[in-house]
């Protein structure tokens, strides 16, 4: 064996201890348990134009989880954050931070600044969800700090789609907010959320964001066309009938678009499979099929009268206008060319069952 | 001489994917506002007929790097070719060292000074240049069985938010070829290929191998543009700084124990990275120890890794990157087109006179 060579391995060795300090990869560490992860993070501003933070913090109490609501006021939403953390005894990690509550008020006055600062900063993943709380933000967790049933994540689980989502729910991450402010054709649906009676929350319906305000509202099943439009899927969804309740088990939709003068005239048919689940009286599938027809072809339309007035356009319906309006005429497409559409949509039921009964 | 065409073929796929994946679909996006398939379709013609053009005219030279070939020729040539190489590879270490190190600050390391984050990427990558090519090569073949599953799962992955309206209007104008933004994206094609001229007298490779891992990488190029479109539309992702990495951060798979899959992403490439100034270190010191035999390869080396590290820390902020990028635009043209034209302009005369040149 050769004799170690000092002088020949001192670069190498050099090399090697300078990575080993570096590789450990710490800077400033915090340990975990100096770290404080909150899970909610709801944002609503008061006077003088500050930002007041709320922060839901699971805490884990003899094998079980409870759940802390800290709060503070600064000038920006990092500042108040800041201010939290300084009266903390560990540092607030806004790393796994899952759902952003902003209050109403806040939301109608804008958020484009707190999207951008999010998307800026990434502290907060660009995946978290965003909600509107119709209520004082004060109130709201006040409420919900008494509330019993109340564990680390139950926020999350109210939208996880493997948990307590359903299809009356809009699923808005930050980074589609984001989208919506630059975006020439795509607007977006938050949902509305209340403290409830019996149950922790309460879905009051779905606020329209245009250019990062709210500016409309729509209601719990509006928001069911809205997912369908965006493929969200509406799978387990009830209709009540007026004779019968149906559970839709899939959706389809084809377009067919038309530009003429301007005005942009827009042909849709939207298959929908059911389940057919109880009924009353007296009924045919026909009924069934035609009825649900009839509530979901007025619901539709409704909601699109109101979006267009709105200038809101959350279904993307720009989006299947993309190649037949020119990219610089494009960006009036909320202006000038979404208001006088014209749709007609048509929805095709499929009775896929009737259970285990047959009905006449 | 043995035939590494594997090596040669994945070294040549992961360093181009650490270049593709940051900066280039900004470039790209900010330089047209539609059709972006265009700028990227000409990037890769261009890549395509030089690398042939380079390698054709490095086929006439066999067993000799390009340093021989051109010093061979004259030292008139030698100046004139060698000399904008070397301070061309000198920038590369200067600009991707000072930049990496800077988008790891952005995207995770935050709290991190960034003196630490370039001594740990310029230390480890100068500890594989000093082990020679061999090593370069052997750690690429590990780097890429360890990594590029890793890549393309999220490549593939990242198709998740995309909604295929956004590819349209497709029509495409030529106003992107003079534009800032598209010249400085040229970087991702012009960083890599110069290797091939380098590794000659150590091992072949086989001229077809290069050409199919060109073609590999054409969806990684066409797409880094297009998720980002696809997912946000242009007019959003060109307010990003890093629109795939953005695009990434979008991905949300809920069976995956991970909960961001951008930091295995990043990480991967950032091993891809520190390969890549392995290998362009190691060229850059080909160059040196060829004019200055005296001194040992390997003092060269630290020499120049120590002036790479100290001149990043004169150049203060962003803003200055990346007007350094640009003023190396210029000279990076001067590479993609005088290197492989000269080559083979050199290996076309040889061969008419039909004689044999001795070094």
């Amino acid at each position: 064996m050769k004799p170690f060579n000092v002088k020949s391995k001192a670069p190498i060795t050099v090399c090697l201890l300078l990575a080993v300090m570096t590789l450990t990869g710490c800077w400033d560490i915090r340990d975990i348990n100096h770290r404080t992860l909150p899970v909610v993070l709801g944002i609503s501003t008061v006077e003088d134009d500050q930002y007041k933070v709320f922060l839901k913090i699971p805490e884990p109490v003899e094998g079980s989880l409870e759940v802390k609501i800290v709060s503070g006021t600064g000038e920006t939403i990092s500042h108040a954050v800041d201010v939290i953390s300084r009266n903390m005894e560990t540092s607030v990690d806004l790393l796994h931070v899952k759902v952003i509550m902003i209050e109403r008020k806040t939301a109608e006055k804008g958020m484009k600044d707190i999207i951008a600062g999010f998307m800026r900063s990434r502290e907060v993943s660009p995946k978290a969800l965003v909600t509107i709380c119709d209520q004082n933000l004060d109130e709201f967790f006040s409420i919900l700090s008494e509330s019993k049933d109340l564990r680390g994540t139950n926020m999350f689980d109210y939208f996880e789609k493997n948990a307590g989502w359903n299809p009356e729910i809009a699923l808005t991450r930050i980074w589609e907010v984001y989208r919506s402010i630059h975006s020439y054709t795509r607007d977006v649906a938050i949902p509305l959320i209340v403290t409830g009676e019996t149950t922790t929350y309460e879905q009051v319906g779905s606020a329209v964001i245009k250019n990062g305000k709210m500016v409309e509202q729509i209601s719990n099943d509006e928001t069911l066309l809205f997912n369908a439009f965006n493929n969200e899927g509406t799978h387990g969804q009830i209709e009540v009938l007026n004779h019968a309740s149906v559970m839709i088990i899939g959706n389809s939709m084809d377009h067919q678009t038309d530009l003429t003068d301007k005005q942009p005239i827009l042909q849709s048919r939207i298959n929908l499979k059911v389940v057919v689940l109880e009924t009353r009286g007296k009924t045919s599938s026909d009924m069934i099929k035609k009825e649900l027809s009839h509530l979901l072809t007025d619901r539709f339309s409704s909601m699109l009268a109101k979006l267009q007035e709105s200038e809101a356009d959350i279904l993307g319906l720009g989006q299947l206008y993309r190649t037949k309006i020119d990219r610089k005429e494009l960006k009036n497409w909320r202006s000038i060319y979404y208001p006088n559409l014209k749709s007609d949509i048509q929805f095709h039921i499929d009775v896929q069952n009737e259970g285990y009964l047959r009905t006449t | 001489m043995a035939d590494k065409s594997l090596h040669v073929m994945l070294m040549y796929v992961i360093s181009h994917l650490g270049l593709i994946f940051f900066m280039y679909p900004g470039n790209v996006i900010s330089s047209t506002e539609q059709g972006h398939w265009l700028p990227v379709l000409v990037g890769v013609v261009i890549h395509f007929i030089f690398i042939t053009i380079y390698m054709k005219g490095l086929s006439y030279f066999p067993k000799k790097d390009i340093i021989r070939i051109y010093a061979g020729i004259g030292k008139g040539t030698a100046i004139f070719f060698i000399a904008p190489v070397f301070l061309y590879f000198s920038m590369i270490l200067l600009i991707t060292l000072r930049a990496y190190a800077e988008i790891i600050t952005i995207v995770f390391l935050s709290n991190t000074p960034l003196w630490a984050i370039m001594l740990l990427l310029i230390s480890i990558s100068t500890y594989i240049a000093a082990k020679g090519v061999e090593t370069i090569f052997r750690t690429g073949l590990l780097l890429s069985l360890l990594f590029l599953p890793i890549i393309i799962f999220i490549f593939f992955t990242s198709f998740q938010n995309v909604d295929w309206r956004y590819m349209v209007p497709l029509d495409a104008d030529l106003g992107f070829i003079i534009k800032r933004t598209y010249l400085e994206s040229f970087f991702a094609f012009s960083g890599g290929f110069l290797f091939l001229g380098f590794v000659q007298p150590y091992f072949s490779y086989d001229r077809k191998y290069v050409l199919w891992a060109a073609a590999f990488l054409i969806p990684f190029f066409l797409f880094s543009v297009y998720i980002p479109v696809l997912t946000f539309g242009q007019a959003t992702s060109a307010t990003t700084f890093l629109p795939y990495v953005v695009a990434v951060d979008a991905i949300n798979i809920n069976w995956l124990m991970f909960d961001r899959v951008t930091m295995f992403f990043l990480l991967s490439l950032i091993s891809f990275i520190m390969l890549y100034l392995a290998l362009v270190s190691w060229k850059a010191i080909r160059i040196l120890s060829h004019y200055l035999p005296s001194i040992k390869p390997v003092k060269l080396l630290l020499a120049l890794s120590a002036a790479v590290y100290i001149s990043c820390f004169f150049i203060p902020d962003w803003k200055d990157v990346e007007k350094l990028f640009w003023w190396n635009t210029f000279l990076r043209f001067y590479i993609l087109i005088a290197v492989p034209f000269s080559i083979f302009f050199f290996g076309r005369r040889m061969k008419r006179k039909g004689k044999d040149e001795t070094i």
